[in-house]
C-alpha cells in the first residue's frame, strides 16, 4: 500500500517536475511559479490526506494460519489428545485442525483483537478483547474480554508457533480451549530491577471461552513468573507458579469422592438434600520451567516443563470440568459430581538443527484420579471406569520450516494407558491391554 | 500407505537438507548500511567463494527478517527488544548473538546556512516534541523549525525517541522519511530543517554540537569523545545472529572484528570498539 502511494506520489512530482523542465530557457513568469507553487500545495495536501489514512490503516495488523494435516491412528473409533476422538471404523483421516484470522488493531496505549477459527467443523470465535497500557510506566496492564488463561507455560504457547502439534492431555483436559472470558490485570516491568519479573492475574466465569456465566461464581487464575536471561552465556530460565481456585455449583444433590474405606476403593456417595446448589471447588496448582540455551554447534536447545496437581469436580465419565449447564445457561440435566484429585505433568526437548530444522519430542503423564490404581478400576463394587486411568504419551518428531511461512510438522504419538482389572468387564476390558491408540501426524502450517 | 509417509519424509528430508547455501544474507539498519557494504565488497575480494547480499531497510525490519529465518546476520543501531529476544527464543531456542562492531555518536543535523552551533538535550527535545516550535527560541533566526525524522522501523528512531525524547511521542508535524541519507538530503536543502542520523552521514549540513545540560560543555561527535562516552548521544551498532555462527558465518564474523575489518569502520565515518581477539563467537 505505502509503494504504491510513494510510487503515484512520484508519479505526480515526476510529471510535473518533467514538465517544468522542458522549458528551462525562458525565464518563468511570476503567474507560472505561483501556479506551480500551487500545484505543489495542492501535492502536499493530497499526501497529508493520504498520509492520515495509512497511518490509520497501519495500526490494523492482519496475521494468521491454517493447519492442514494427515492422520494415521493405530485403530479406529480412539479417543485421541491429538486432535480429537476418531469415528469409529475411521484409522486415518486429512483435517483441517486449526484455520486462524487475527485483527489486531494498535492504538498508542490500548489494543482491540479479534481471532476466529474457520475449519471443516464450523466457525468460532478464539480471541475478542481489549488491552490496555498504562501510558506512563507502560508496566501495568489491564484486559477484559475473551483470551488465554493466565495459568503456567503451555496455554499461553501460540499453537502457531508451538513445536509439537497438540498441548498435553492434561492442559486440554483441565483448561480446554485455553480461553475463558473475564478480567486481568499485568504487571511487566519493562526495564529496573524488576524487569524479570511478571504477573498475570484475572477473575473469569470459568465456564468456558463461548459460554455464558451460569453460576454466581468467578475464578481466580494467575499466573506469577521470572524471566532470567544470561546473555554472555545465551542461556535464560523461565519459571512460573500458576493457581486455578474456582467453584462449580452442584445440580444435583449427588457427591462422589473416593472413600477407601471397607476395603475395597470406591466412589462413594454423599446424597444430602443440602448438597444441590452446593458450591465444590476446583483448584489448580501449577509450576512450570523454561530453559533455552545454545550451547552446541548445531543449533538452540530448548527445555520445557510444567507440573500441575490440584482437585477436579468433574462427572462420571468425563474428567473435564462440571459443567452441567446447556446454551444461555439453562441445565440441561441433574448430573452428579465426581470429584479427583489429579496430577500431571509434561517434559519437551526441542533441538534446532541449523535454521530450518527441529528434532522434538515430548513425555507426558496425566494421572485424573490419583486415589486411584489402574487396578482397582473394573472390580466389582468400585464404581470406577475409564475415566480415572492414568496416561503415559511420548511423541517424537521433526519439523522442517521451509521458509519464513511454511512447515512441515511430522509426530509420533505413543500413547499407552494404566491397565484395569483382571476382572474387569464391559467396555472397560479393552483396558486390560494397552489399547491401540498411537497416531501419526504430518502437517503443513502455512502462517502470515 | 506406510511406503507413502516413509518415501514423502525422505523427499522433504532430502529436499530440507539440501539448500544450505554458501551466501550470507545481511539485511537491517540503514545507518549501517554503507558499512556493511564496505565490509562485504572487502570479505568477496579476499574469499571469492562466499557470496554475501546486504539490504537495508531499518534495524527493526532486520531483526524481523532475523526471526522469520531471511536474514543471516540483521544490523541494528539498537539493541535489540525483549519482545524480539522472545520471539527469537521462541523460534530458535536462543536469544541470539549479540556482536557491538562500533560505535556512532548520534548527531543532530541543521543547514550549512543555520547559524545554530549548539543545543543541549533538552533544547533538542523540546524540539521534536514540538514544545520549541522557532528558531529563534535556540538562539537561531525567526522562523518555523521543519522537523525531519525517521520512520519507526528505524533503530535510529528508537534509539533518538529512548535517548533523547525520554520516550515522549514526536510532535505531530514531524516528516518521517526512510532512510538517514534522506533526512541528510532534506536537511541540506531546507534553511530552517533539522534532522539527526549517524556521524557518518554528516555531508552537506552541519552537525550540532550536543550539551548534556545548560552547565554542560558543547561536544562534537568525534572518535574521542564518542568512544569515552563524553558525547551525550553515543550508541553501538551491532550485528545480531540467531545462534552461535559456525562456518563461514563465523568466519565472516571474526574478520569483521579482525584489525582489518575494524579498519573500515573508521573509513565509513564511524569508530571501531573491539580490541583483537576480543570475538565473542570464538568462545
Amino acid at each position: 500500500m505505502n509503494q504504491r502511494i510513494l510510487l503515484c506520489v512520484f508519479g505526480i512530482l515526476f510529471a510535473s517536475g518533467g514538465a517544468l523542465a522542458q522549458d528551462t530557457s525562458r525565464a518563468v513568469s511570476r503567474e507560472e511559479y505561483e501556479e506551480t507553487e500551487g500545484t505543489l500545495e495542492g501535492i502536499g495536501e493530497t499526501l497529508a490526506a493520504i498520509k492520515s489514512t495509512v497511518d490509520a490503516l497501519s495500526k490494523l495488523k492482519i496475521s494468521g494460519y491454517v493447519q492442514s494435516q494427515y492422520q494415521v491412528a493405530e485403530s479406529g473409533g480412539i479417543v485421541s489428545a491429538a486432535g480429537g476422538i476418531f469415528p469409529s471404523d475411521v484409522k486415518s483421516r486429512f483435517v483441517v485442525r486449526r484455520g486462524r484470522i487475527k485483527f489486531n488493531y494498535v492504538a498508542d496505549f490500548s489494543q482491540y483483537v479479534l481471532q476466529i477459527d474457520v475449519t471443516q467443523n464450523g466457525v468460532g470465535i478464539k480471541d475478542a478483547y481489549v488491552s490496555i497500557l498504562d501510558p506512563w510506566e507502560k508496566t501495568f496492564g489491564f484486559t477484559a474480554g475473551i483470551f488465554d488463561r493466565p495459568f503456567g507455560f503451555e496455554i499461553g504457547y501460540s499453537s502457531g508457533s508451538r513445536e509439537m502439534p497438540e498441548r498435553t492431555r492434561v492442559t486440554q483436559l483441565l483448561l480446554p480451549g485455553e480461553r475463558e472470558l473475564g478480567a486481568k490485570i499485568e504487571i511487566l516491568p519493562q526495564d529496573g530491577p524488576l524487569s524479570f519479573f511478571n504477573l498475570r492475574a484475572g477473575v473469569f466465569n470459568g465456564v468456558l471461552n463461548t459460554a455464558n456465566e451460569n453460576n454466581g461464581f468467578k475464578d481466580f487464575i494467575g499466573r506469577m513468573g521470572v524471566q532470567l536471561p544470561f546473555r554472555e552465556e545465551n542461556l535464560e530460565i523461565d519459571a512460573g507458579v500458576s493457581l486455578y481456585s474456582g467453584k462449580v455449583t452442584n445440580t444435583s444433590k449427588f457427591v462422589y469422592s473416593v472413600d477407601p474405606s471397607g476395603g475395597v476403593n470406591r466412589f462413594a456417595v454423599d446424597s444430602s438434600a443440602s448438597n444441590l446448589g452446593g458450591s465444590l471447588g476446583r483448584v489448580y496448582y501449577g509450576t512450570d520451567l523454561q530453559l533455552y540455551c545454545d550451547l552446541l554447534p548445531i543449533g538452540g536447545t530448548s527445555l520445557r516443563g510444567e507440573y500441575i496437581t490440584g482437585t477436579q469436580p468433574g462427572s462420571s465419565v468425563l474428567n473435564v470440568f462440571y459443567n452441567p449447564y446447556g446454551s444461555g445457561g439453562v441445565i440441561s440435566a441433574s448430573l452428579p459430581v465426581y470429584m479427583r484429585k489429579f496430577t500431571g505433568w509434561y517434559v519437551s526437548l526441542v533441538q534446532n538443527l541449523g535454521g530450518s530444522h527441529q528434532l522434538i519430542a515430548r513425555y507426558d503423564e496425566f494421572d485424573p484420579n490419583t486415589e486411584v490404581a489402574g487396578a482397582e478400576v473394573g472390580v466389582p463394587g468400585s464404581n470406577f471406569n475409564d475415566t480415572d486411568l492414568r496416561y503415559y504419551t511420548l511423541g517424537v518428531g521433526w519439523v522442517f520450516h521451509f521458509d519464513a511461512n511454511v512447515k512441515f510438522t511430522f509426530y509420533y504419538d505413543v500413547v499407552t494407558n494404566e491397565k484395569t482389572a483382571e476382572t474387569a468387564t464391559g467396555s472397560l476390558a479393552a483396558y486390560k491391554n494397552d489399547i491401540h491408540d498411537n497416531v501419526f501426524i504430518f502437517r503443513t502450517q502455512f502462517r502470515f | 500407505m506406510k511406503q507413502f509417509i516413509v518415501i514423502a519424509i525422505a523427499v522433504l528430508a532430502a529436499f530440507g537438507f539440501a539448500f544450505q547455501g554458501e551466501t550470507i544474507t545481511i539485511k537491517g539498519s540503514d545507518t549501517m548500511v554503507i558499512l556493511a557494504q564496505r565490509w562485504a565488497e572487502a570479505y568477496m575480494s579476499k574469499k571469492q567463494d562466499v557470496t554475501i547480499q546486504v539490504t537495508g531497510g531499518g534495524s527493526g525490519t532486520g531483526i524481523s527478517a532475523l526471526i522469520n529465518g531471511t536474514t543471516d546476520i540483521a544490523t541494528s543501531s539498537r539493541p535489540m527488544k525483549r519482545s524480539e529476544m522472545d520471539k527469537l527464543k521462541q523460534r530458535y531456542s536462543s536469544l541470539g548473538v549479540e556482536v557491538k562492531v562500533a560505535k556512532d555518536g548520534l548527531s543532530v543535523y541543521v543547514s550549512e546556512s543555520n547559524p545554530v552551533r549548539e543545543m543541549t538535550l533538552a533544547q533538542v527535545k523540546d524540539i521534536y516534541t514540538g514544545k520549541i516550535s522557532n528558531w529563534k527560541d535556540v538562539g537561531g533566526p525567526e522562523g518555523k523549525i521543519i522537523l525531519y525524522s525517521r520512520e519507526n522501523n528505524s533503530g535510529t528512531y528508537v534509539f533518538f525517541k529512548e535517548h533523547v525524547l525520554e520516550n515522549e511521542d514526536f510532535a505531530t508535524r514531524t516528516q518521517n522519511l526512510p532512510g538517514t541519507a534522506s533526512v541528510v538530503n532534506a536537511v541540506s536543502k531546507d534553511k530552517m530543517g533539522i534532522g539527526y542520523g549517524g556521524a557518518a552521514y554528516a555531508s552537506g549540513i552541519r552537525t550540532v554540537l550536543i550539551k548534556k545540560d545548560d552547565a554542560s560543555p558543547a561536544i562534537a561527535p568525534t572518535e574521542e569523545t564518542v568512544l569515552s562516552d563524553t558525547y551525550p548521544i553515543s550508541r553501538y551498532l551491532y550485528l545480531y545472529l540467531k545462534s552461535k555462527p559456525t562456518g563461514d558465518l563465523k568466519e565472516y564474523i571474526d574478520w569483521i572484528l579482525s584489525p582489518e575489518g575494524q579498519g573500515l569502520i573508521t573509513k565509513v565515518g564511524y569508530f571501531p570498539v573491539t580490541k583483537v581477539g576480543d570475538s565473542p563467537t570464538k568462545k
